[in-house]
């Protein structure tokens, strides 16, 4: 059984009253159980070079070939982050079914492939539980600006039951 | 200016052959600027009673033509399982695409578009969380962001 903590800290003095402090740690364990996750995708870079929209992760089929992931019990967390100093660049990170490769995310949940999560700016990063059990699990990326010059680089790591 | 910053250590000794240790730190700024963020909800701690799918903050004013005032600006959300059960979990959604289970002691720090769902007026946009038991879980939530589009009084 391996041990993977994940240490949160956030700090602000927005407002006269103090600001926001989080100071949180958790140690990623599988689905309902006490016993720690021990599987992973190991850190992984992708690097876009087209502003279209594609997989970054694909739900059902999983990340790797051993991956498994269940209906009823799916513990994983995705850590990403996007590797770029300009921060009035974005990456659009999207949920649903697999990516089309268009150039625009969608937010029909009824029709369209994908709906909008959030926006990651240069050296925005975000860490997130992760269901991975269908088609529609999908995670998406669309670069706002990306060539093979100037790729746009996105670093993940996947932990998983 | 407020200045508001985000770090995470991601760490493991016996995960790998070699330790992990994986660390990163921002300032959040407004929407493709380096101006801080300024607005907050603060952090709510909630004991939920009920396996009712619930939207945790102000439901979006999606049904404007021109959608919900601050979609596309910068939120960050944090949300926490305060349970100490092991069993204990909530699905986190938005739009119907379930993002995942939270369990007891997890907790998540994303960006969040407040994009709304154009295929109706009905707020399928908001982030929901669903708990697993109606025993009592409590959990913690809050947002950093740009700035929060209220709903008119009735």
């Amino acid at each position: 059984m391996a041990t993977i903590t994940a240490q949160l800290t956030v700090n602000s003095d927005i407002g006269e009253y103090g600001g926001i402090t989080i100071n949180k740690t958790m140690t990623m364990t599988k689905a309902g159980s006490t016993t720690g996750l021990e599987r992973t995708s190991s850190l992984q870079r992708k690097y876009l070079t087209a502003a279209n929209q594609v997989d970054l992760l694909q739900g059902a089929t999983g990340v790797v070939a051993d991956m498994t992931v269940s209906a009823t019990a799916s513990a994983a967390k995705v850590y990403m982050k996007y590797l770029e100093a300009d921060t009035s660049k974005y990456v659009t990170i999207g949920f649903g079914t697999a990516s089309t490769g268009a150039t625009a995310t969608a937010n029909n949940s009824t029709t369209a492939p994908t709906f909008e999560l959030g926006k990651l700016y240069g050296d925005d990063w975000m860490i997130i539980p992760w269901d991975g059990t269908s088609a529609t699990g999908d995670i998406t990326v669309l670069p706002s600006s990306a060539s093979a010059a100037e790729p746009a680089i996105i670093e993940y790591i996947v932990f998983f039951d | 200016m407020a200045t508001t910053t985000a770090a995470l250590t991601l760490g493991s000794a016996d995960l790998l052959t070699d330790a992990l240790s994986l660390s990163a730190t921002k300032t959040l700024h407004k929407a493709g600027s380096t101006v801080g963020l300024d607005a907050t909800t603060g952090i709510t701690t909630a004991f939920l009673t009920a396996t009712t799918n619930i939207d945790i903050f102000t439901t979006l004013l999606d049904n404007s033509g021109d959608g919900p005032a601050f979609a596309g600006k910068t939120s960050w959300v944090y949300i926490c399982n305060n349970s100490e059960d092991e069993t204990e979990y909530g699905v986190v959604t938005i739009s119907g695409n379930i993002i995942g289970k939270l369990y007891a002691g997890d907790f998540l720090w994303m960006p969040w578009s407040m994009a709304a769902d154009s295929h109706a007026d009905n707020k399928h946009g908001d982030i929901e969380l669903a708990p697993s038991v109606a025993t009592g879980m409590s959990w913690s939530w809050g947002m950093i962001n740009e700035g929060t589009e209220y709903p008119t009084a009735v």
